[in-house]
């Protein structure tokens, strides 16, 4: 018996040398999720769907803010507001943080959810995800996300192919994609169809997800500073938001008035190239990143009560 | 809580540490760590189908123990029909009520006569099928006198879900399974290095080769109205190695893990696309469900004794029974029907039990004839694998359609080099080691033991690095 598991601890010891190796070779061309759960837990975030993963970038918060605002967003299959996308965020959240700054970027997908009961909470998408599934989301190498929750083959990691994605240590995705007119067209129309044929017959607004978007907020109002926006996007894309939740601005006021402000871009939708219709393309990111950093700068230096900009419509609660 | 999982890689080991320290070689302590811990496994999958597991055991527990103490033969077949009328309720519920209901509902409708059957949103028990057989076997011997009834009810339970067989087999029989349960245990260095090979082996077939043919198998099978009749073959030939990669990679990590706890399960498969015809081929293909339906439904439905009709009868009904088994689909039902096609020839010319060695045997190749009728073999079983795996009979129909066109001889547009040198290294690898119970049993076993381990840790790397997005077994949900 002794022999047997000595024997089996040796092998299994050098596979498993080789094997970590090999994981710990992971990087930001993995996956689009990989490095998030690789940093050390965040004074600030930013928070939302592919939307904000791809169009908010850090880099430029920093600039502005002189913070790292870490962006741990995902898509809205991963992360739209509920349970997993808190529960993830509270251990992203470095305690006792009293000055973070909190970006959170909201939708009308992401208080929707598909299922057939919009609140039934057990069958939410997200539930067999990555976010429900990592346990620890600041451990680098990550070998518990790898092992777990990773979706690829692993052999992957060794041909280290670099692809159009590459997630930044600042957990921005950046997509480097062709931006030729008649290619972002086809991908805008491809996308515009996605959401008419498969989201939005699908989706219902959720008061579940609306409620863990109020209780997701009033987590981050402990550590410091809120700020809600709503980003841009093609006007197509706009249109079918439009379709599904035309109250939108409603069924959140509640919410923006626990919030420091709330800024609706989507009323300069026009003003940026996107890649696909849905995400930013990142030079647009950059400039849409720039107005909310400022926007933020300059609420954190007015501390007035309401006001209104040329550019899009500013709400500032203090 | 699959085998190709890291939450299996955990339980495993900790079980087997339990199994030979804690219980301090108590026979009955190993019994209930055994069931207990099958439990457990079973629990993971979907705790609430755990108590239609118990009380099917406790069914069958007690039916065994009326059967035999009945007094009489009629008293004898009311607990023998009361054990298996629940037993196929359960399972006809589960898993053939909306088949039913649906094929009542389309034949209504091909009548003019509008039907609206409820359908039930159902949830298959995993593994209800193979724990049903179990049961029906041990009732059935015992009221044939094969066997005396369990008295303890821990070895009973044990008997119908020891974890490595519970979701997917090998089908036992009382009279295998049982007196290994009764005998002590002791630890045998060989038999748990060989049943650790035996997982290495079963691993390699499912993570290396079913998950990586399944990718593409899917792809084509998914939009086979877009591809060229070549890469249909493709696709049905990628279909072909990930069933086999699959069921037999399962059964070889089953045998391998009931091996590491002293216990020997039924071989379920002995290198069945090297076999010579259809009847050799069912003989090394599932092997424990084909012994099954022979000594439970071929030779009580009279088997060849009543003359060759009888002999056609029978052989038709277990293997449509058999397609039947697999799945509430009709695709399954043509896929038996064509397997007993297959096999009419050699039935009726009494050629069934031509090939009973396994081919080539203590040669290096196979003689012209040998290769031809392995081949001709192959192309057939391919050939029903496509009903096996097509969503609906229609869809097997525009498949081969699509298969039996001019595009048949172009280039085929899906050529995954890496997976198709993976599917000629487990063809030489199994026929290298075909005349042991797995491929690799003996494989460099006469090597020095740094170059033998160095072959392992190769074997279990390539194994790990194709792994990553963890695929179901095929073979669960039947």
């Amino acid at each position: 018996m002794q022999r047997f598991i000595t024997q089996t601890l040796f092998i299994c010891s050098i596979i498993s040398l080789v094997f970590l190796s090999i994981l710990s070779r992971a990087d930001g061309y993995t996956d689009p999720f990989y490095v998030r759960f690789t940093s050390p837990k965040q004074e600030s975030l930013i928070l939302g769907s592919s939307r904000a993963a791809q169009g908010l970038q850090p880099s430029v918060f920093k600039d502005y803010l002189k913070k790292d605002v870490f962006n741990y967003s995902f898509t809205i299959s991963h992360s739209p507001y509920g349970a997993v996308y808190l529960n993830s965020i509270k251990k992203k959240l470095k305690k006792n943080t009293t000055n973070g700054i909190y970006i959170v970027t909201v939708d009308p997908w992401s208080i929707s959810s598909k299922t057939k009961d919009p609140n039934d909470s057990i069958n939410f998408g997200e539930n067999k995800l990555c976010l429900a599934n990592t346990y620890l989301v600041n451990m680098n190498p990550n070998f518990e996300y790898l092992i777990r929750t990773f979706a690829g083959k692993y052999y992957t990691l060794i041909q280290k192919k670099r692809g159009s994605l590459f997630l930044n240590n600042d957990g921005w995705l950046e997509v480097n994609i062709g931006m030729d007119s008649s290619s972002v067209a086809r991908r805008i129309d491809a996308k515009v169809y996605d959401y008419k044929t498969n989201n939005l017959p699908f989706y219902n607004f959720s008061s579940l997800r609306l409620e863990y978007l109020y209780k997701t907020i009033q987590l981050l109002k402990q550590h410091g500073d809120v700020y809600l926006v709503r980003l841009p996007v093609h006007p197509k894309i706009f249109e079918i938001e439009q379709e599904l939740m035309p109250d939108f601005d409603r069924k959140i006021s509640e919410v923006v008035t626990i919030t420091n402000g709330y800024l609706d871009m989507t009323k300069e939708n026009e003003g940026y190239q996107y890649i696909d219709g849905n995400h930013l393309y990142k030079e647009s990111g950059k400039l849409v990143s720039g107005k909310v950093a400022k926007w933020i700068t300059e609420s954190g230096k007015s501390k007035i009560e309401t006001t209104s900009n040329k550019n899009g419509n500013l709400i500032n609660r203090r | 809580m699959l085998f190709n999982s890291i939450d299996f890689a955990v339980f495993l080991p900790i079980v087997f540490v339990l199994y030979w320290f804690a219980t301090k070689g108590s026979l009955r302590l190993q019994n209930i760590l055994l069931l207990v811990s099958s439990y457990f496994f079973y629990g993971c999958w979907d705790w609430r189908f755990m108590f239609l597991l118990i009380f099917s055991t406790v069914l069958d527990y007690y039916t065994g123990i009326k059967i035999y103490e009945a007094e009489n033969r009629k008293k004898k077949l009311f607990w023998l029909w009361l054990s298996v009328g629940i037993n196929l309720g359960f399972l006809g519920v589960f898993k053939y009520y909306n088949f039913f209901a649906d094929s009542f509902a389309d034949g209504l409708s091909l009548l003019g006569f509008k039907a609206n059957l409820a359908t039930l949103q159902v949830i298959l028990p995993v593994g209800i099928s193979f724990y049903t057989f179990h049961g029906l076997s041990y009732v059935i011997d015992l009221y044939k006198d094969r066997i005396k009834p369990e008295r303890n009810f821990i070895d009973y339970s044990v008997f119908v879900s020891f974890f490595p067989l519970l979701v997917a087999g090998p089908i036992e029989r009382a009279t295998h399974l049982l007196p290994q349960i009764h005998k002590k245990r002791e630890f045998n260095y060989a038999k748990a290095v060989d049943g650790l090979r035996q997982i290495l082996w079963g691993l390699f077939k499912k993570i290396v080769i079913a998950d990586n043919c399944a990718e593409y198998a899917n792809t084509i099978f998914n939009n086979s109205a877009d591809y060229s009749g070549s890469t249909l073959v493709l696709g049905a030939l990628f279909f072909t190695f990930q069933i086999y990669g699959d069921f037999s990679g399962y059964s070889d990590i089953a045998l391998g893990t009931a091996r590491l706890f002293g216990i020997e399960l039924l071989r379920n498969f002995a290198f069945p696309y090297f076999s010579r015809d259809i009847a050799e081929f069912w003989r090394r293909w599932h092997i424990s469900l084909s012994s099954w339906f022979k000594d439970y439904l071929y030779i009580p439905l009279g088997g060849s004794k009543g003359g060759m009709w009888m002999k056609i009868r029978n052989t038709f009904i277990i293997f449509l029974v058999s397609g039947f088994w697999h799945g509430a689909n009709w695709t399954f039902i043509v896929w038996g029907f064509l397997n007993a096609l297959y096999i009419m020839p050699s039935i009726i010319f009494s050629t069934n039990r031509n090939n009973l060695e396994i081919v080539a045997k203590g040669k290096y190749l196979p003689t012209p004839k040998e290769f031809f009728d392995i081949s001709l073999t192959f192309c057939l079983t391919v050939f029903a694998w496509i009903f096996f795996r097509a969503n609906n009979v229609t869809h097997a129909l525009s498949y081969i359609s699509g298969i039996l066109s001019p595009s048949l001889f172009s280039v085929p547009e899906i050529r995954p080099k890496v997976t198709i040198l993976f599917i000629l290294f487990l063809i030489v690898i199994e026929w290298v080691g075909r005349e042991g119970q797995y491929a690799i049993s003996s494989l460099g076993l006469t090597w020095i033991k740094p170059l033998r381990w160095l072959l392992y840790i190769l074997l279990a790397l390539v194994t790990l690095l194709n792994s990553g997005s963890k695929q179901e077994f095929i073979y669960f949900p039947f």
